[in-house]
């Protein structure tokens, strides 16, 4: 059997590990709790760990923080063992270690953050990835603290164990992001409808309500609010909720799952857990109806033209 | 009664305490501290039927779990906002409706799809669980360790 078909048989038995959804639950539950005794620091505070700032999700970025700390310590450790480190080499590999530490409860932080709205098998695989990446966490702070009482030996050992755990976990953990999809993009990035195209009638808007339709096989969410008609995306970038059974809440759309708002205007997340915008549309009225047309954006603008009408 | 009978009936309790609440006005303080508090209770016991005895009998015919959770902690999420807003501030009542639309959002899922989905378990089963919910329920009503977790997540959502 190949190493890809054994790695794809352990993931499929982790994600189908229903034991586990008992205490993930629990998990979840505490992580809520934890946040709701921050108060109005809970929202802030969360977008910051999911990266709603940063455009897409913190986690990835914070985890290089402890493998690339971990990996140089045990660069260090080795030229210590075979005797070609030189005097400074054990305080090196104690600072690496602790930088480590620091860095990986950053990411366990944002991580947990993220996990909270992970569904079925992807939530399993995330608490995996979290149960081992905490035994390496706790295996490092037990080797920075042997570091500092003099017990070399014992603590290389457990450092290399940590090592080891965080490589395994760090593939389930690349099964969550490139399997799962779990912080990556789900909008609709196509960049149709080209031109104006209608979708539904003007009656059939509510004004201060969202309206779900689908033009061109893009799904797209209407408001008629204020005056002015909106229209943006339908499907959540975070997990492909149907924003069309979405709500407004201060003039933002509401993500009927995990509650992501929205800006009518720029389709910016004006909270997370979704860290991309959602694209938006051009909408005119014309004898009743209303059009839409995809908008361009700061990531190119919106071509008018085929390749195929071009090349004619 | 069977399972999602029981389930909706609670559903409308819900509905009706929050559309009360959604007409009270400005003024009315004690009628909104009063149905707050009453929709804190009805939200914590529904919670707890649901986790504990619907969704483990739905699991095998119902892929709409994660989305159930998913939604009753957005429905957490907001009525903490909706405790921590003062019953006179003007924002009151737009934080209610936000927690209305949740609420709406959530019982449509279920009604409209998880409940159809657990017809699969047979009329029976569905009548055996209608009991295990209601007994639950009442139970629930009856405890003391509910009104403590009722008083307490109160006191801490206020204080935060």
């Amino acid at each position: 059997m190949s190493v890809r078909s054994r790695l794809e048989r352990t993931l499929g038995a982790v994600e189908r590990l229903q034991v586990l959804d008992g205490p993930g639950y629990q998990l979840e539950h505490g992580v809520a709790l934890t946040y709701l005794l921050t108060g109005r620091f809970a929202r802030p505070l969360q977008d910051l760990l999911h990266g709603v700032w940063l455009g897409h999700p913190l986690h990835p970025a914070l985890v290089t923080v402890p493998v690339g700390s971990w990996t140089a310590a045990l660069v260090l450790d080795g030229l210590d063992v075979t005797g070609r480190g030189g005097p400074g080499t054990g305080a090196a590999a104690r600072t690496a270690v602790g930088v480590g530490v620091a860095g990986a409860v950053a990411s366990a932080a944002s991580g947990l953050t993220d996990w909270q709205h992970a569904h079925d098998g992807a939530r399993r695989v995330g608490l995996v990835h979290a149960g081992l990446n905490s035994t390496a966490l706790a295996l490092y702070a037990w080797s920075f603290a042997d570091r500092g009482r003099r017990r070399p030996g014992r603590a290389r050992v457990t450092a290399a164990a940590g090592f080891a755990l965080t490589l395994a976990s760090s593939w389930l953990g690349g099964a969550l992001s490139y399997r799962h999809g779990l912080g990556t993009d789900h909008a609709d990035r196509s960049p149709e409808p080209r031109r104006f195209t209608p979708v539904l009638a003007e009656s059939e808007l509510v004004d201060g309500e969202a309206v779900g339709a689908t033009v061109d096989g893009v799904p797209v969410v209407l408001v008629a609010q204020d005056g002015e008609v909106h229209a943006v995306g339908g499907t959540c970038p975070h997990q492909g909720a149907p924003l069309g059974e979405g709500w407004l809440h201060r003039g933002e759309l509401v993500c009927p799952w995990h509650g992501s708002r929205f800006d009518l205007a720029t389709g910016e997340p004006t909270q997370g857990p979704s860290t991309a915008p959602l694209p938006c549309f051009d909408v005119r009225r014309q004898d009743g109806r209303v059009e839409v047309r995809r908008r361009g954006n700061w990531r190119g603008p919106t071509a008018t033209t085929t390749v195929e009408e071009a090349s004619r | 009664m069977k399972a999602d009978q029981v389930l909706i009936a609670h559903h409308d309790v819900l509905r009706g305490l929050l559309r009360q609440l959604t007409e009270t006005t400005d003024d009315q303080t004690a009628e909104r501290s009063r149905l707050r508090d009453e929709l804190l209770r009805e939200l914590e016991v529904h919670t707890q039927i649901e986790d504990e005895l619907f969704y483990p009998a739905v699991r095998d015919v119902s892929p709409l779990l994660s989305l159930a959770h998913a939604e009753h902690r957005q429905i957490d999420d907001q009525l903490a906002t909706v405790m921590r807003t003062a019953v006179d501030d003007p924002e009151f009542g737009t934080e209610v409706r936000m927690l209305s639309a949740t609420l709406h959002h959530h019982t449509f899922e279920e009604e409209e799809r998880m409940f159809p989905q657990s017809h699969a378990l047979g009329d029976e089963r569905l009548e055996q669980l209608g009991r295990q919910l209601q007994e639950r329920q009442e139970e629930l009503y009856r405890s003391g360790a509910m009104r403590l977790i009722v008083r307490l997540k109160r006191m801490t959502l206020r204080l935060v």
